[in-house]
């Protein structure tokens, strides 16, 4: 039976990181801590230092200072640490000229907990070759390749950059099923970056987003999607601006003719009692999607882009 | 058994706390039935377990279901009026409904003879 008090165990903290490459500073004082059992989407801007962060919580990176600890070990050349801490990066390694098989044969030797009847399963199921190549393989093979050597060592986090990409939509939808069964069975964490908001809106339960290697904001995906909503207001001879601002958290205003459309924070029913006090002809209220979240908070610090005409 | 929209803004946790508590209203559950568990469901689903963990914990707190550790959740009796809260809903989407049509012009004397005419056929079905 899967019980679980929220919240109770933190598997993955950072604590003020900072990591620096030549003038670039990639890393700034990030803090963030992913609870046991749960599933961190950590999305940002490109160079936003995603692929940096995760490459120091799997103690590929040394940070300059700060500390990292997983299951209250530290990772950064910890072997016994990293037993259970699997990391797929955004371009899977293997060895020159490796099999599946080969790769197997070392994985089996390297981690302690390689179940060998879960990697031939897998291996059926996604039909590969064991004795091909892998070098020789497509992206998307590569990746099942990756999926199916970390699935096998039985992980308790797995640090993923980029996973789903690549992948078709039923390997894709069939990864996510095995990673959504040893969530629920034996209280596997991840750490994911994407792009794909979309992607991520029903895979995560936590999302972070990172801009320039800072934590910009790091929510419950639910409570998120309760607490920002998106309004389109009619109203007879047009909006009062003035009036519709006032007492209200708003993140973006915009008027198109009568209508007005606002970004609110704030809990649906003080929203539309405050709005409904206004008499409004219509009133539309809909949660946000993850990838509006996304731009208008973003574009609360600047990163906003206008639609280019090209030339 | 469930029918989540991917696409949909609502959030798939509301989603799967609606359905639920639709289905307990209705008796397509029955009291006492046992829930399928966490596990099951996101397998079956390809959903975060996290996701359906809240939600059972929603539905749980609100007394649609309750919880025997080591067993599962199970489909509480409904004592009070359990079509209340979904009135309440019905009658926040109707009347945004009903200002939409007004706005656009439509005759307050038109919308009262409908409900009439829909009233009347629905007793003419009863008493068939």
């Amino acid at each position: 039976m899967w019980t679980r008090k929220k919240g109770e165990e933190k598997m993955i903290k950072a604590d003020t990181v900072n990591k620096r490459f030549d003038d670039l500073q990639a890393i700034c004082n990030l803090s963030l801590r992913v609870n046991k059992g749960s599933i961190y989407g950590l999305l940002g801007s490109n160079g936003a230092g995603k692929s940096t962060f995760l490459k120091i919580l799997a103690g590929v990176y040394k940070p300059d200072n700060g500390e990292v600890t997983i299951n209250e070990q530290p990772v950064y050349e910890i072997p016994s640490t990293k037993q259970t801490v699997l990391f797929i990066s955004d371009h899977p390694y293997f060895f020159n000229q490796a099999s599946l098989y080969d790769m197997a044969s070392f994985y089996s030797g390297v981690y302690e907990r390689w179940n060998q009847k879960r990697y031939e399963q897998l291996t059926t199921h996604f039909r590969m070759d064991p004795k091909k190549r892998l070098n020789r393989m497509s992206k998307g093979m590569q990746r099942q390749a990756a999926f199916i050597l970390t699935l096998s060592v039985m992980p308790d986090v797995m640090i993923l950059d980029e996973p789903f990409d690549g992948l078709d939509p039923v390997i894709r939808q069939q990864m996510k099923n095995l990673i959504m069964q040893d969530v629920a069975d034996r209280e596997l964490t991840l750490i994911v970056s994407s792009h794909n908001l979309r992607e991520m809106e029903d895979f995560c339960d936590f999302v972070g987003v990172l801009h320039e290697g800072a934590l910009l904001f790091e929510r419950d995906l639910d409570e998120l999607k309760t607490d920002i909503h998106k309004l389109q207001i009619a109203f007879k001879g047009g909006p009062n601006e003035e009036k519709l601002k006032e007492g209200m958290d708003i993140l973006h205003y915009e008027i198109k003719g009568s209508i007005a459309f606002l970004i609110v924070n704030g809990l649906k029913e003080d929203i539309l009692a405050k709005v409904n006090r206004l008499n409004p002809a219509v009133v539309d209220i809909l949660p946000l999607t993850l990838e509006e979240i996304f731009i208008y908070e973003l574009g609360g610090v600047g990163y906003e882009i206008e639609n280019l005409i090209v030339e | 058994m469930f029918k989540l929209d991917t696409r949909s803004r609502v959030a798939i946790y509301e989603q799967l706390v609606e359905q639920l508590k639709t289905m307990i209203i209705r008796e397509v559950l029955q009291k006492d039935e046992k829930l399928p568990s966490v596990r099951n469901l996101a397998q079956e689903l390809t959903i975060n377990p996290n996701t359906i963990q809240k939600a059972y914990r929603e539905l749980e707190i609100e007394g649609f279901i309750y919880t025997i550790p080591g067993k599962g959740s199970f489909v509480s009796h409904l004592e009070k009026d359990a079509n209340e809260e979904q009135l309440a809903s019905l009658r926040q989407d109707i009347e945004k409904k009903i200002k939409e049509y007004l706005f656009l012009g439509g005759s307050k004397q038109e919308l009262m003879d409908w409900l009439k005419d829909v009233d009347e056929k629905e007793r003419g079905r009863e008493n068939d």
